[in-house]
């Protein structure tokens, strides 16, 4: 089921880009335009998504109960990072991502956790701040 | 005698030191109080190592020479110095903590390329750093050795669609070809590059005619013996080719003026006292006799109307009218 | 000044000190930079780049120089232990030499990777000391169409590399193209697939789609299966090669060398291209192709060397003619000129203290980097003890701070993210992800080079075969690729469709 939704997505996909990059038009007077590679690319993957619609699908192992909520964990760990890391600086949104990652996938206890994350933050923030010289985002409190 | 010693020691030691202190504490007295409470970031658009960031990272040097605060470089790239340019315009905090080292590649962006997200209004101008020319080169060996910049041209004329010159597209390396082709009807063979540097290597490797770039990109070969300098696309000659003619010399105009013109912008909205503080940082550090000497070293002049502006804003502003009226005249802009 | 004479001038500059301590210090943060996953040698150097100021030039530069293939040495160690790519040029040690680790033989991977590091650098330097100025003269005549040639050979290269289905690897290195126009087209300056996006207009980054394909896949897999409380079971058995393992790797390892350096001379090429070439090519040279994929030690020994290699070739265009290939020796180019030095043709005689004291350089950094790296073998392997819960956080804290540390903006997190989940996905349903990786490398060089090719000739195509390099490359792959459909057909061939 899986394989056949992403052939058709494929399919899709590729006549979607196919026809945005007829729109940059194809060939000019001096050689392709922008169009022509997109285009000769989004045909093939269009053509892969057919030719693989014929062939026998692959049946995936899905994560199940416990196993997904694992990885939407992690997922959600990672997501959390990334829209909150502009806002809140590195230090705090940090070491609470890893809090939630520690503990959605592991077997860890929120002690664990915590002095997990809090540790680990300190680490690559000293790493990366003096060792290295780059600077990590700060929050509004000023680290 | 011992007048004389101490004149000898005064003059050239007490005395720059006393001036440096002087200066140095000039620049304190602006310094508002609780800034900065972090270091400065000079945002530099263009890739590590190239002359927009080798010119940013000399300036962060001597801006911390005189401020002793620390500054550091950070090189936000991306679309051809769009991504900086949209971070400094709309996401970067006007808190005085930012500071964009800039190119006059910025009013292109703005005007053709940024789609009402941001204006030129949303950076505003804080110090004039340095102004680099347009310079073409061709090669010391092939068909059109020993050539002046008329003859190439003329050359482009009877034969069009021969002569390959190295553009960049979307940028001055294509607006200086497009305006001699118009004014002389000469047609080039136009090859894209991604930037300046790489058309110059071509050039050296025999796969253009013509290459377009900076004194700093082309020296070693200039040195080397291999590119044979045509023309520079400025007022004056250069002070490190003497020999070698402006455009508006050779072919009888004043109209072909392209130059990288750098300087430096914070976020619209940074507070007025931390404002004139970052300016005249920059200012003091651009009057630092080590800091232009290493400047010159490639081969960069500096416009006196913007290295003594009043208001750097009005007088950049021409420059800017004067683009728009190019854009305007070539169909780019209505 | 003749080879010898200067070489051993260069080791008279590079032997004090202070020098000898830059080098150190260089190689120790190149080997930190290319273990951490994401970070990479360019983010290292422009952030060591003000450092060089007040030092002398030749410390400086050497001190760089030994970060950037430092880097070389480092990447590999996580790509073996935990499946997860240091930098996008280890992408390709991932695939057998974890297995080598699960199969309990880190060691001798690590090894490997280490001692074909030393070997590559080492020949490359060599053949800098020697034929610098020969092979700079040489590599400047290399135009577009030369270019072109040899992508379409690496794109070639590519298609050897795919396993299992056919169509679906083809579909990769098609989808590949396709992320690779996202941005900017560089030919005529216009916008492609960015749909008004400012951030989209830069481009889709390498090094989030690395990490996101390899790293993030790797610990979704990792985490969905409630591991196994370490990453590997086995005890690492035998922290040193075997003799069968050096008797398969030293010809991989010459080859490799040979090879990277060759790429790395090349505008575009490197240590990544590199990598993914010597895979290439050791799988199609094995006489049981069958074993890559399952720990097959040529697949580390390749590739790893290659990458070495490459760095010493991508110096050469930069020392001896100015012009950078890459964006790392473009940095390199930069340091250079703000201490007031222009590389170029005449820097070897004009600076021969400079230019000797840095080859010189690379022959002691090697040095430090094998004397570094081999007793961090053991170390490194007790990282596998760690209980995989208390791994994985940092893990991913260290691949989201090197996402970030690329551009410094957190539209490239998500990137990770989306690309983490997207490969996720396609590996449950047997794709291969490495084709997609090289084609998202080699496309952007491929298009630009071929329409640039096609805009200064004057006879359109022709000029592919007018110019005898790209004619002779163009051949070569047309061979290659009908050597590939033949075995692909035959039941002795590996992967049909």
């Amino acid at each position: 089921m899986l394989e056949r939704a992403l052939n058709v997505f494929w399919i899709f996909l590729g006549a979607a880009a196919a026809a945005y990059a007829w729109t940059l038009g194809l060939i000019g007077p001096s050689g392709p335009e922008s169009g022509l590679f997109p285009l000769i690319a989004a045909l093939i993957v269009m053509g892969a998504g057919i030719a693989l619609l014929f062939s026998s699908p692959v049946v995936p192992e899905l994560p199940r109960g416990a196993a997904l909520l694992r990885v939407a964990g992690v997922v959600g760990g990672l997501a959390f990072m990334a829209l909150a890391l502009p806002h809140a600086g590195f230090a705090v949104t940090g070491a609470l991502a890893m809090v939630i990652l520690v503990r959605t996938a592991g077997d860890s206890s929120w002690v664990e956790a915590i002095l997990l994350a809090l540790a680990s933050v300190a680490v690559v923030m000293w790493l990366f701040g003096q060792v290295l010289g780059m600077a990590l985002p700060r929050g509004p409190w000023g680290w | 005698m011992k007048h004389v010693a101490l004149a000898f020691v005064a003059t050239f030691f007490i005395g720059p030191a006393l001036a440096q202190g002087d200066l140095k504490a000039e620049l304190a007295k602006l310094k508002p109080r609780d800034f900065p409470t972090q270091p400065i970031e000079f945002t530099v658009v263009y890739p590590a190592g190239g002359g927009m960031d080798v010119t940013g990272r000399l300036l962060a040097k001597y801006v911390e020479k005189w401020t002793g605060e620390r500054v550091i470089v950070n090189n936000r790239t991306g679309g051809a110095g769009m991504i900086g340019h949209s971070y400094l315009a709309t996401q970067a905090k006007p808190d005085g903590h930012t500071v964009g080292v800039l190119a006059n590649l910025v009013w292109g962006d703005a005007m053709l390329r940024a789609q009402g997200r941001w204006s030129l209004n949303d950076l505003e101008p804080i110090g004039y750093i340095n102004s680099d020319a347009l310079t073409w080169v061709g090669r010391a060996e092939g068909p059109y050795k020993g050539y002046s910049v008329k003859q190439i041209i003329q050359a482009a004329k009877d034969k069009p669609g021969t002569v390959r010159v190295a553009t960049v597209p979307g940028s001055m390396w294509e607006y200086i070809v497009e305006q001699i082709e118009a004014s002389s009807g000469a047609k080039f063979l136009r090859v894209p590059f991604q930037g300046g540097g790489a058309g110059i290597g071509a050039l050296v490797g025999g796969n253009v005619d013509v290459a377009q770039g900076f004194y700093s990109e082309f020296r070693g070969h200039l040195d080397g013996g291999k590119v044979a300098p045509l023309a520079v696309a400025s007022a004056a000659r250069m002070d490190f080719l003497k020999d070698m003619p402006t455009f508006n010399e050779a072919l009888g105009s004043s109209d072909y003026l392209w130059q990288v013109i750098r300087f430096a912008v914070v976020p619209k909205g940074t507070p007025a006292d931390r404002k004139a503080y970052l300016g005249a940082a920059i200012h003091t550090a651009m009057k630092d006799p080590e800091l232009l000497a290493e400047y010159r070293k490639f081969g960069v002049f500096f416009d006196p109307k913007l290295a003594n502006s009043a208001n750097l804003a009005q007088d950049l502003g021409a420059y800017v009218e004067a683009e728009r009226q190019f854009y305007v005249k070539t169909g780019r802009l209505k | 000044m003749d080879p010898l004479a200067g070489l051993l001038s260069g080791f008279a500059v590079i032997l004090t000190p202070q020098n000898l301590y830059l080098c150190l210090i260089g190689s120790v943060i190149g080997t930190l930079v290319g273990v951490l996953p994401g970070v990479g040698p360019l983010a290292a150097l422009a952030l060591l780049l003000p450092v060089t100021f007040t030092l002398p030039p030749v410390g400086g530069m050497v001190m760089l120089c030994s970060i950037f293939y430092g880097a070389m040495y480092g990447g590999s160690t996580t790509s073996v232990l935990l499946n997860i790519p240091g930098e996008a040029a280890s992408v390709v040690t991932c695939i057998d030499g974890h297995q080598m680790a699960r199969q309990g033989r880190a060691g001798a991977a690590l090894g490997i990777a280490a001692i074909g590091s030393f070997i590559a650098g080492t020949i490359g330097v060599v053949i800098m000391t020697f034929f610098a100025p020969l092979i700079a003269a040489v590599a400047i005549r290399f135009g577009p169409p030369e270019n072109f040639g040899l992508m379409v050979l690496g794109l070639v290269c590519t298609l050897f590399m795919i396993s299992g289905s056919a169509v679906k690897g083809v579909l990769m290195v098609a989808l590949g193209f396709l992320v690779a126009a996202v941005g900017i087209d560089v030919v005529n300056g216009r916008e492609r697939f960015t749909f008004g996006s400012v951030n989209l207009s830069g481009g889709i980054e390498l090094l989030s789609v690395v990490i996101g394909l390899f790293g993030l896949t790797e610990v979704f897999s990792n985490v969905e299966q409630r591991l196994k409380t370490t990453v590997v079971a086995e005890r690492v058995t035998g922290l040193w090669p075997s003799l069968a393992d050096w008797r398969a790797s030293w010809r991989p390892m010459l080859r490799g060398s040979g090879l990277g350096f060759l790429l790395g001379l090349v505008p575009g090429g490197g240590p990544v291209t590199a990598s993914f070439m010597s895979y290439a090519l050791e799988k199609r040279i094995a006489r049981d192709p069958q074993r890559f994929g399952k720990g097959a030690i040529e697949g580390v020994a390749g590739p790893e060397s290659a990458n070495n290699a490459a760095v010493a070739g991508s110096l050469i265009p930069v020392l001896s003619l100015g012009i950078p290939g890459n964006p790392v020796t473009a940095l390199l180019l930069g340091a250079l000129i703000i201490q007031g030095i222009q590389p170029g043709p005449l820097f070897m005689t004009q600076r021969p203290d400079l230019f000797w004291g840095i080859v010189a350089g690379m022959y002691v950094g090697n040095v430090f980097l094998l004397l570094l790296n081999l007793p961090l073998v053991g170390v490194w392997a007790q990282l596998l003890r760690i209980p995989y819960r208390v791994l994985f956080p940092v893990v991913l804290l260290l691949c989201v701070v090197g996402a970030y540390s690329a551009n410094k903006n957190v539209f490239d997190l998500w990137v990770m993210l989306a690309f983490g989940i997207g490969g996720y996905a396609l590996r449950k349903l047997e794709y291969d992800l490495a084709p997609f990786v090289i084609a998202f490398v080699l496309a952007p060089l491929l298009e630009q080079s071929l329409r640039q090719s096609l805009v200064m000739s004057p006879d359109g195509a022709m000029i592919l075969l007018q110019r005898p390099v790209t004619a002779l490359l163009l051949a070569a792959s047309a061979v290659l690729a009908a050597l590939m459909l033949r075995r692909k057909s035959s039941p002795k061939g590996g992967g049909g469709s």
